[in-house]
């Protein structure tokens, strides 16, 4: 896999509304599930559910009772995959801090969208191609959603044949810039 | 080495339903309660003797019993059957040794009373 293809996925995979939220709270509530709740503030039928796609990703492992010596003790720990990903879900965090148009990752293949702009990849059929598997239903609309915060601009470019150009905009070509770099460090 | 306390811990399914339980059906104290970390600690009526429960999202039913000595088990399974607690099968007689009753706390913790019949 190349590194770019590396990137790519990373962002895809830090996708969703919970993803980062548990990967960066789940040290601070001592890999517990209620504390984990109760930060996070979320229900526990959907907390059950993160967790255990995140367990199937292999980002984090779910003991068993009899792994664990002590009820205080975590029933949950990151894997090394996981610290991994936590570092990128840190540097996503930064990126969005930076953009200042709140949580673009809790929404699927914004980030990823940003990042293949980033590798210049501009017209629509070569953003879904690098981005596979997006729906062009689904692509479509996040790049007019990310055209109207600002956040990319729209050309028109005339060769090979008249097509639409993205490109990142003035507002997020730093921090996706910065962030490339970041997430591509970790590969 | 040893100084006098003893703790047993469980995991719970929920912290206030054990606690309802603990204290309203068995009469312990709460000895400390927080929510949002989700764990607690009763007394029990033996100095140094403490339960501890934590919220984990999978409990596995304990089937090593904590017993709990009472005077006069007839009476003492009356008055918890009273309480609406479940107990599993009848008195059983150890001759000349102990009685013993088996009952559940909300998670199916395995929890027994004992009266002694012979003074060790």
């Amino acid at each position: 896999m190349s590194k770019e293809q590396f990137v790519l996925q990373l962002a895809q995979q830090l996708s969703g509304r919970w993803t980062i939220p548990i990967l960066l709270s789940l040290e601070s509530s001592g890999g517990r599930f209620t504390p984990l709740q109760r930060q996070l503030d979320i229900a526990p039928a959907r907390l059950s559910d993160n967790l255990k796609q995140l367990s199937d990703a292999e980002l984090i492992h779910h003991l068993t009772p009899l792994e664990r010596r002590h009820p205080l003790l975590p029933e949950y720990k990151l894997t090394e995959k996981g610290k991994l990903y936590r570092e990128a879900a840190q540097a996503i965090r930064s990126s969005e801090a930076q953009i200042g148009h709140g949580t673009l990752s809790a929404k699927a293949w914004n980030m990823p969208v940003l990042v293949a702009l980033n590798y210049q990849h501009g017209r629509f059929q070569e953003i879904r191609r690098v981005l596979q598997p997006v729906t062009p239903r689904i692509l479509s609309a996040r790049l007019d959603e990310l055209h109207v915060e600002e956040l990319i601009v729209k050309q028109i470019a005339d060769q090979p044949r008249p097509s639409f150009l993205y490109e990142l905009s003035s507002l997020s070509e730093r921090p996706i810039t910065v962030l490339t770099a970041d997430l591509s460090s970790l590969a | 080495m040893f100084v006098p306390g003893f703790t047993v811990w469980y995991n719970v399914k929920s912290i206030e339903r054990t606690l309802a339980f603990y204290t309203e059906k068995l009469g312990f104290e709460v000895l400390f309660h927080n929510p949002e970390w989700g764990m607690a600690m009763v007394k029990t009526n033996t100095e140094g003797c403490v339960i501890g429960f934590s919220e984990a999202e999978t409990v596995e039913p304990s089937t090593s019993s904590t017993v709990f000595d009472v005077e006069n088990i007839d009476d003492a399974v009356s008055k918890l059957k009273r309480l609406d607690v479940s107990f599993s099968g009848e008195i059983e007689v150890i001759d000349d040794f102990v009685k013993l009753a088996t009952f559940a706390d909300p998670d199916g913790h395995s929890l027994m009373l004992s009266e002694q019949l012979t003074q060790l």
